[in-house]
């Protein structure tokens, strides 16, 4: 038992007990082969026996019946066992999803988004599997094959001590070859599976690769590299696949014992094993079809291996989002999502003391900061990179949270309570602004419901973003490319500014390195822009672009 | 079906008798399973008659008994053999998957498709290419595996009596034909439902980690989590109808067996007391009816893979069936000119107006000139070009001949998942490594190299990882330095580099460019200072035009950014 299925237990106690239940389930169904035996047996007997045919017909048809409700177990427990494990999968991308927002995106250690997004998409879904078939098949595992062997131990105990031998046999010997085997087989595998990275490594890199005409290298590399993985990859599973191989030995010379014992025993050869009495054909026959369902269990078991592997590894994978520490971003308290009708107009910022240090960081970024700005005001914070320009302004939003000191937002102290309000009273531009999958248009409004008439063209005037739209395709409704690909710098930052414009109750303006990395020309629309916005707001920006800094109020250098 | 015919190519051509051998091993342990327990039913039958007469002593164990220890082992064999042969035949195909793919995507289509939305177009290659990797093992061998076991099984019932062999002349098709049929076919909209409810996840998680501050500052991060639990919702919805029928394919596949063997068991029955089998036959049918439908069993599980293997098919078509033609090589430019374009129409893929409308510019062989002008003036689009990634709607280009003709340094670091040396011989694949350390210790990175433990075999992780920027970038120019082409084609060439950096690396270019044609496209003064000639380019065309040494020249470089 590893220390990933506790966890999962104490979260869903309910769905983690209807998997039982399904493993149950699954395991009287299988359970049921010993009636449907008995009756074949028996009716194997009576045709030897030269019994009249018709005799055969209440066997076949009792045989049939079982069949069904065998076939209806089955089907429940796998659909429980779905369902559950479905439920299960929901909750922890739910979990995940509710954490992801306060996990810090300014911690370095926080997983790349792109690692993110697999774990909470296609890698989660290794959930799957693992909870339906392993769960269930180590459950089948530890009843059935007791119970055949005990049924076959009343008829016969040297057919039970035939079984009883193999059986213990194949975890040894599977434990001996195996799981070290089976272990580094997977690493194989997943270094066949690194084959993907290097076709998606080369195809991101493709632009390189057609101007170096080298295309056709790369194709013979890439088959180069898999003929010698594949090489490699069958030297491990040389041997990973002999532990398979002793089970289906074990398994056959089982069955094969019970048949060769009962053969001599029916011949009068070997008159031992029945607990004294003599078998029929009816019995030896009943004790052939159990031997191999008592090796089934342990076969499906092993078939489900991988299902376990991969399925820790989504929940690892989860695991960071699902353990983060709360607190690192001023979230909103419950309920405090709508705000209540905001105040308008410029609003003032306060930094009182201040004091903030990156987690693992050994020196404070911010110590005993203090700033107030008053409403209305311009200021630039000046400063290399490293000074905490950047995280003042995060502090400012929230996004962070001071170690000491205070911020006052509006004269309000900046809680949980007033978070949501306060945000609604700022517009942020960063440097970087995320461009979400969707039209231009939900892009720019992020939610907010449909601006006034009018509105819309004036923040993209505002932004002078107005060409920007007129040249796409489809204006406002044309798709953003992934990640905003197909905007320069320039027009993705005008493209924010027209965001921020549409926020109609913003009081404060917080502006991370607006102009860093455009060319002059782009500088320089988008500093207007930002003053334009600023008209009759605070404005805070962070840079070290002194032309930016020149046309502020007050310039703070850290 | 027909989208599978060209991936079914493939795999034939990749390794017929590999694919033939294991599908056949694979049959070869079904059978010998079978036959175990079909031989000990009849040994039992037998033994169990004999022993009531006084024919117990005569019986002859030997051969039966010798029999059964023989398909145990040859079971085990066969299933080890199987195992390795049908594994080592699904790793060449792949190997032989990914080169073609890889190929397919190297075409100018490709190309364009992929720069459109890399991140979304490899997250589906990897999960198609990963649907097509099981098709032979989970779908192709088991099929024709279970075929053949089964008309072998067929062949012996009907030997031992036409009608024994009626079950299950009614059962097979219907349990390896029709039933794996339709679950694939059923399973084709919830997997193509499936797949797109991942992808939606997938992207507005990633909207949801990436634009983590935007969600936050708009109060949207609630509406963003719930609008990534309504794409699990529709995947969820999908999830269930595929696991529905699956179950409903398991338990289908599992009546029929059932039913093989209750109508074994009436039809034999009254042919034994007929004395038309005998009672061991009769026990032997039997087992081997119910035994022959465990061997469809892996299809359940592989009818649904068909249906995500037909989805991955039809997209990976074109790219499959599509090789890379060389690219149409640029006409050569007159003498004395590196790049020669006149009354150029240029459009991005998808865009309403040309960015590049009657350009025309000359390089001469020599010369270096900057291209300047406010970001998404087309000069990217120029250079892409020229790199033969994409091709013009109107006027002439020629470059300089010469083999090769072009060398590029793009703003993007494009370095890959390799060693150092690996990375390098992209540019030149037969230079030497005193070559590969000149190119090196010209772009700066020699004593950084040589203090590597590994050298030249140093691995960077995907993407050219664990370098600094600045070392990619002169790894970059390295690179560059290892191709004698008459025309060199620079992007931005310091860009994200600070301002110590980008220096040495200008310092490290200068010396460099002498004896061919440059073209540096930038909006940065320190890469444009290295211009013989400033171009300035606005909507579309030349707007400006200024030589080292007038004030012009000056004054078109004080418009730059200066850091």
């Amino acid at each position: 038992m590893t220390a990933t299925t506790p966890r999962l237990e104490a979260r869903f106690p309910r769905e983690m007990s209807r998997i039982r239940r399904a493993g149950l389930l699954q395991a009287v169904a299988g359970l049921l082969w010993i009636a449907q035996a008995a009756l074949l047996a028996r009716a194997v007997g009576g045709i030897a026996a030269e019994a009249s045919a018709d005799e055969a017909l209440w066997p076949a048809i009792a045989i049939g019946a079982l069949a069904l409700l065998r076939a209806g177990l089955d089907a429940l427990a796998a659909r429980g066992a779905f369902r559950a494990a479905r439920a299960i999968l929901t909750g922890l991308r739910q979990a995940a999803a509710e954490a992801l927002p306060g996990l810090s995106p300014f911690d370095r250690s926080r997983p790349a988004s792109g690692s993110i997004a697999s774990s909470m998409a296609e890698q989660a879904e290794a959930l799957l599997p693992w909870l339906t078939r392993w769960h269930p098949a180590r459950l089948r595992m530890s009843i059935v094959p007791p119970v055949i062997l005990l049924v076959i131990a009343w008829t016969s105990w040297v057919a039970a001590l035939a079984l009883l031998l193999a059986a213990p046999l194949i975890p040894i010997f599977m434990a001996l070859i195996g799981i070290k085997a089976r272990d580094a087989a997977d690493r194989q595998m997943s270094a066949m599976s690194g084959m993907n990275g290097f076709l998606l490594d080369r195809l991101r890199g493709l632009t390189t690769l057609r101007a170096f005409d080298a295309v056709d290298g790369t194709a013979g590399r890439l088959r180069g590299v898999a003929a010698q993985l594949r090489r490699r990859t069958m030297a491990v599973l040389r041997i990973a696949f002999l532990s398979s191989a002793v089970l289906e030995l074990f398994a056959a010379l089982g069955v094969a014992m019970v048949a060769t014992f009962i053969g001599f025993h029916l011949l009068g050869q070997l008159p031992f094993g029945a607990w004294g009495a003599r078998l029929d054909l009816a019995a030896g026959l009943f004790l052939l079809l159990l031997a191999p369902e008592f090796f089934q269990p342990l076969r499906d078991f092993a078939a489900a291996y991988h299902d376990r592997a991969s399925g820790e590894a989504a929940l690892a994978g989860l695991a960071p989002l699902l353990s983060a520490p709360a607190g690192a971003v001023l979230l909103p308290a419950k309920g405090q999502a709508a705000a209540p009708a905001p105040r308008t107009g410029a609003a003032g910022l306060a930094f009182r003391a201040v004091s903030f240090r990156h987690a693992g960081a050994t020196a404070p970024v911010v110590e005993g900061f203090s700033l107030e700005i008053a409403p209305g005001e311009k200021v630039a914070l000046l400063g290399p990179s490293g000074s905490g320009k950047s995280t003042l302004l995060a502090l400012a939003a929230g996004l962070l949270r001071p170690d000491q000191g205070d911020i006052f937002f509006d004269d309000a102290f900046l809680d949980a309570q007033s978070i949501a309000t306060a945000r609604g009273r700022m517009a942020w531009l960063g440097a970087a602004p995320h461009f979400f999958a969707g039209s231009l248009q939900s892009n720019l409004l992020l939610g907010r419901e449909q601006p006034a008439a009018g509105a819309m063209e004036g923040a993209l005037r505002l932004a002078s973003a107005d060409e920007i739209v007129a040249r796409r395709p489809g204006g406002l409704r044309s798709l953003m490319a992934e990640g905003g690909l197909g905007l320069s710098g320039g027009e993705a930052r005008r493209v924010a500014l027209a965001r921020a414009a549409l926020n109609p109750n913003a009081g404060l303006v917080l502006a991370d390195e607006p102009t860093a990395h455009l060319d002059q020309h782009s500088a320089a629309a988008v500093t207007d822009g930002l003053l334009r916005l600023a008209q009759g707001k605070t404005l805070l920006v962070a840079t070290h672009d002194p032309a930016l800094a020149a046309r502020m109020d007050r310039v703070v250098t850290l | 079906m027909k989208p599978l015919s060209p991936i079914m190519a493939l795999f034939w051509q990749e390794r017929r008798s590999a694919l033939l051998g294991g599908a056949a091993m694979m049959a070869m342990t079904l059978l010998a399973g079978i036959a175990l327990l079909g031989l000990s039913g009849w040994f039992i039958t037998a033994t169990a008659l004999a022993g009531l007469t006084s024919a117990a002593l005569a019986f002859d164990v030997f051969i039966p008994g010798a029999g059964i220890r023989l398909l145990a082992l040859v079971r085990t064999g066969a299933r080890y053999g199987e195992r390795l042969v049908t594994h080592d035949a699904t790793l060449r195909v792949l190997a032989g998957l990914r080169e073609r793919l890889f190929r397919g995507h190297a075409t100018t289509e490709g190309a364009e498709a992929l720069q459109r939305r890399p991140a979304r177009l490899l997250f589906r290659l990897t999960s198609e290419v990963d649907a097509l990797d099981s098709l032979y093992l989970r779908v192709l061998a088991p099929l024709t595996a279970a075929l053949l076991v089964s008309l072998a099984v067929l062949a012996g019932l009907w030997l031992a009596a036409p009608a024994l062999a009626w079950p299950l002349l009614v059962l097979l098709p219907l349990a390896g034909g029709l039933l794996p049929w339709w679950i694939a076919r059923a399973a084709l909209r919830p997997g193509r439902r499936r797949a797109a409810a991942i992808e939606a996840l997938r992207s507005r998680a990633i909207d949801a980690a990436q634009g983590q501050v935007d969600l936050l500052m708009a109060g949207r991060t609630s509406a963003q989590a719930a609008s990534i639990m309504a794409a699990d919702t529709r995947l969820a919805a999908a999830e269930d109808t595929l696991n529905r029928l699956e179950t409903r394919g398991a338990a289908l596949l599992f009546l029929a067996g059932q039913a093989a063997l209750v109508g074994t068991l009436l039809i034999a029955a009254p042919l034994a007391a007929q004395g038309v089998i005998s009672a061991p036959i009769a026990a032997l049918a039997l087992l081997a009816a119910m035994a022959v439908l465990e061997a469809f069993a892996p299809l359940r599980r592989g009818a649904l893979e068909l249906g995500r293997a037909l989805l991955a098919a039809r997209r990976l078509a074109p790219r499959l069936r599509e090789q890379a033609a060389p690219a149409q090589p640029l006409p050569v430019a007159p003498a004395g000119l590196a790049l020669h374009l006149r009354h150029l129409r240029l459009r991005y893929p998808g865009a309403r107006q040309p960015v590049l409308d009657d350009f025309s510019l000359d390089v001469g062989a020599g010369e270096c000139v900057a291209l300047v002008g406010e970001s998404g003036a087309g000069k990217s689009t120029l250079l892409s070009l020229l790199s033969g990634e994409i091709v013009a709607e109107g006027g002439h280009a020629s470059l300089a001949s010469g083999q090769p003709r072009t060398v590029w340094m793009s703003q993007r670091t494009e370095l890959f998942q390799d060693s150092l040396r690996g990375n390098l011989l992209l540019a030149a694949p037969r230079a030497t490594d005193a070559e590969l350390m000149e190119a090196l210790e010209a772009a700066g990175l020699g004593p950084v190299v040589a203090a590597l433990p590994d050298g030249l075999a140093t691995q960077l992780g995907e993407g050219g990882f664990g370098l600094s920027s600045g070392q990619a970038r002169r790894l970059m120019l390295a690179r560059a330095l290892l191709r004698p082409a008459p025309l060199w084609l620079l992007d931005e060439p310091t860009e994200g580099l600070d301002r110590e950096t980008a220096l040495a690396l200008l310092g490290r270019l200068r010396p460099r460019l002498a004896g061919h044609g440059t073209l540096v496209v930038t909006h940065l003064r320190r890469e444009a200072e290295l211009a013989d000639r400033l171009v300035l380019l606005r909507g579309g065309r030349v707007a400006a035009e200024a030589r080292r040494g007038t004030p012009d020249y000056l004054a078109l470089l004080e418009q730059l950014r200066p850091d």
